[in-house]
């Protein structure tokens, strides 16, 4: 008996020691391209609709027909699991030659990545458009590439607009408030504003509200979470959750499954993407919508533009030759606008805006103008949307404006 | 040469002692082929990065993984710092306690049950094990999407049956969120408590039943003072694995719970999770874990130092 207590004692050491190291996030060791030589090029990226794999494969397949030399290893992953692979492939010292995820910053400030001159021609170089590079250089050096744009715009239920009595568009907080309020009371699980402060993407939509005030969350060097506008624009959107303007439980609502709500019909207002329109039409072709420009506190236009990027890593083995000439040939208008129309997007290139023709993508186009972006360049911003992700939604649980952003500028500060 | 002979002395003096070293040495160098492999997995899988992750405690480790150099116990500090970690402590407590005592009771009466003849125990049995054959992230979404306030089904029947007059928002708020996931723990644990007791009932020999009987004990009695005795060590053995694999539960909280804002829903588990992903914090989730496992240690032992289940009586 005493030897089975003992084998007991010992086993639940030796799993509970287990469990606690796999929860760790320790992982992946060594590994690598295995068919190794410099011409394989590994490309991590994420999915951004369900055919995303589908059209890289068809791009890879083009590209290595006609650079036989060159062979790329294609990794997809999910939004939701990136962020940890790449973690844990960079600190096993296995990064992917080719990455693509929406911040660049962090890499570039541990100096694992080429600077996009090193591994892009000259042309390709110069077809950005001039606001995204910007947006993707550190110090004045581009080091992000930018691969896809998005912007938000409100779209509204034009039906139940109608059935509350709303006749006109809001192009301000109030109109908003009050619309909202209007079909909130339509009542049988109709609500007016559909705002998603889950953790999925809460800094998207608190961000359309701080920018619609003015503010902004900073720069390169600073992030300001805790300023005077972004509380103001936060303690309208609590008055908002308060007054009934907005459907239940905000805090928890993440952003896909709500624009699902809003497919279907029973949400009056939300700020939504490009992809957006194509879901519409291929779930219920039938819903009465428009898109219409975001209201703001004095009605003048802005949206949030956001930017995803490809960045080239330094690793072992000279491999820029064949990144750059994979990337040129990934960046050649055809290609690219391809990409990008069949991913919904907005391009980033010169050649490929030119190109696109696409009246849904009007009312986006004609905001981009006004975007703003995240400071993504600052190494802090990740911790500041992390930390947005998980706080911003308690307003919606009666915890004051002021307190969440002082708390959020503190987790900023801290990372 | 006298003196190297007196020091000659000592190891042959004793003849005994030596010899069996030896011989356990011998022993042991026979047995490595043998055990060698369970211990370098047990090195390389388990020792190895325990010691990494508290190695990686006492680092300053940038939020893409570049060590940046030594840290002190900086990453202990901010935890101490951490607002919320008595709530999220509180929590741990409430979920392991709550969750493992509340599928043991369960799983007590379960066994019984099955462990009586009866017309289809076969397929009741079959049925017990369905939680465990699937997968606790199914198991979790499948109740998520039921409670979701928009299309869940579960909310739409109590309004269809008139309790609730609109849907709520069950997995949307903290405690309710919280009270759910640990149904769902309690669930998804039920098959494998429920077995292992079983199993501890069925090795109980038929003759001390029998003779309780003639002694005339009623059925409450025996059961205290025969059966519960009886089944200590597979109790013991079900309560270990069960707060070990209910304190490092992630899945069913991730799921339930992780939209939520905040940490009112948070165990120690769950928060390293935060700090990694949310706060991009490798170093300080490290020191998490640290803490958690030696949490987990403290649970156990605190549990068989007052529970005393291996005692023999």
């Amino acid at each position: 008996m005493k030897s089975t207590r003992r084998a007991i004692r010992a086993s639940a050491v030796v799993l509970g020691l287990g469990v606690a190291v796999s929860a760790c996030g320790f992982g992946g060791t060594g590994g690598g391209s295995e068919s190794g030589g410099d011409s394989t090029i590994d490309l991590l990226v994420p999915t951004y609709s369900g055919g995303t794999k589908d059209l890289w494969e068809e791009i890879i397949a083009d590209f290595e027909a006609e650079n036989s030399d060159i062979q790329v290893n294609l990794e997809v992953q999910s939004w939701d699991n990136i962020n940890d692979v790449v973690r844990t492939k960079v600190q096993a010292n296995d990064a992917p030659d080719i990455l693509n995820i929406d911040a660049f910053a962090s890499f570039a400030a541990d100096d694992l990545l080429y600077p996009a001159q090193d591994v892009l021609s000259e042309e390709t170089l110069a077809d950005f458009q001039e606001s995204f590079v910007e947006n993707a250089s550190v110090d004045g050096e581009q080091m992000g590439l930018p691969l896809i744009a998005s912007a938000r715009t409100l779209f509204a239920n034009t039906e139940l607009m109608q059935q509350a009595g709303v006749t006109e568009m809001p192009a301000t907080w109030d109109e908003l408030l009050a619309a909202s309020k209007k079909i909130s009371a339509l009542g049988g699980g109709v609500h007016g504003y559909g705002m998603p402060l889950g953790n999925e993407e809460a800094q998207a939509e608190t961000s359309i509200w701080v920018f619609g005030n003015g503010g902004d969350w900073g720069d390169e060097s600073e992030i300001t979470v805790d300023t005077p506008e972004n509380v103001e624009a936060v303690e309208f959107m609590k008055r908002m959750i308060d007054e009934g303007a907005t459907q239940p439980d905000p805090g928890a609502t993440d952003r896909t499954p709500l624009i699902n709500v809003f497919v279907q019909g029973k949400i009056g207002f939300i700020e939504a993407l490009p992809p957006t329109v194509d879901q519409i039409e291929k779930e219920n072709p039938d819903l009465a919508y428009e898109l219409t420009p975001i209201p703001t506190k004095d009605g003048s236009s802005v949206t949030l533009g956001v930017a995803d990027h490809l960045m080239a890593f330094k690793n072992e083995g000279d491999k820029q030759d064949a990144i750059r000439t994979f990337l040129d040939y990934f960046y050649s208008t055809d290609v690219y606008t391809n990409f990008v129309q069949t991913e919904n997007f907005l391009p980033v290139t010169q050649s490929a805006a030119e190109q696109m023709d696409n009246a849904d993508m009007e009312v986006f186009l004609e905001a981009l103008p006004d975007a703003k972006f995240y400071p993504s360049t600052n190494p802090a911003w990740p911790a500041a949307q992390g930390a947005m992700q998980t706080q911003i939604g308690q307003i919606g649980q009666g915890k004051p404006a002021a307190e969440v952003m002082a708390e959020i500028q503190a987790r900023a500060e801290a990372g | 040469m006298t003196s190297a002979k007196a020091e000659a002395r000592p190891t042959t003096a004793p003849p005994e002692r030596p010899r069996k070293r030896s011989r356990r040495r011998q022993e042991l160098v026979a047995a490595l082929p043998w055990i060698g492999p369970t211990l370098a997995l047990i090195l390389t899988i388990v020792l190895f990065p325990a010691a990494y992750m508290v190695w990686t405690s006492v680092r300053d480790v940038s939020s893409f993984g570049v060590d940046r150099g030594p840290a002190g116990l900086d990453n202990y500090q901010r935890l101490l710092e951490f607002d919320a970690f008595p709530r999220v402590l509180l929590n741990t407590v409430v979920w392991v306690v709550g969750v493992v005592a509340i599928t043991v009771l369960i799983s007590l009466a379960l066994a019984q049950l099955l462990n009586k003849a009866f017309p289809g125990r076969r397929l009741v049995r079959l049925a017990v094990i369905v939680p465990w054959a699937s997968s606790v992230v199914m198991t979790s979404v499948v109740f998520y999407y039921g409670l979701d306030p928009f299309y869940g089904i579960f909310n739409q029947m109590l309004v269809d049956i008139g309790l609730l007059e609109a849907p709520y928002g069950f997995t949307k708020n903290a405690v309710p969120a919280f009270l759910v996931s640990m149904a769902i723990a309690v669930f998804v644990s039920l098959p494998f408590t429920t077995y292992t007791l079983l199993a501890g009932l069925q090795a109980i020999p038929e003759e001390t039943f029998e003779a309780a009987q003639v002694d005339g004990a009623g059925a409450g009695r025996t059961y205290l003072e025969i059966t519960l005795p009886s089944l200590r060590p597979a109790l013991a053995v079900a309560t270990i694995i069960n707060i070990i694999n209910v304190f490092n539960s992630l899945p069913i909280l991730r799921t339930i719970t992780g939209s939520i804002p905040g940490y009112d829903a948070d165990t120690t588990t769950t928060l390293i999770f935060k700090f990694i992903q949310a706060d991009r914090q490798v170093d300080t989730a490290s020191a998490m874990s640290v803490v958690n496992f030696v949490l987990v240690l403290v649970i156990i032992l605190g549990y068989l130092r007052i529970v005393r289940p291996m005692r023999e009586d």
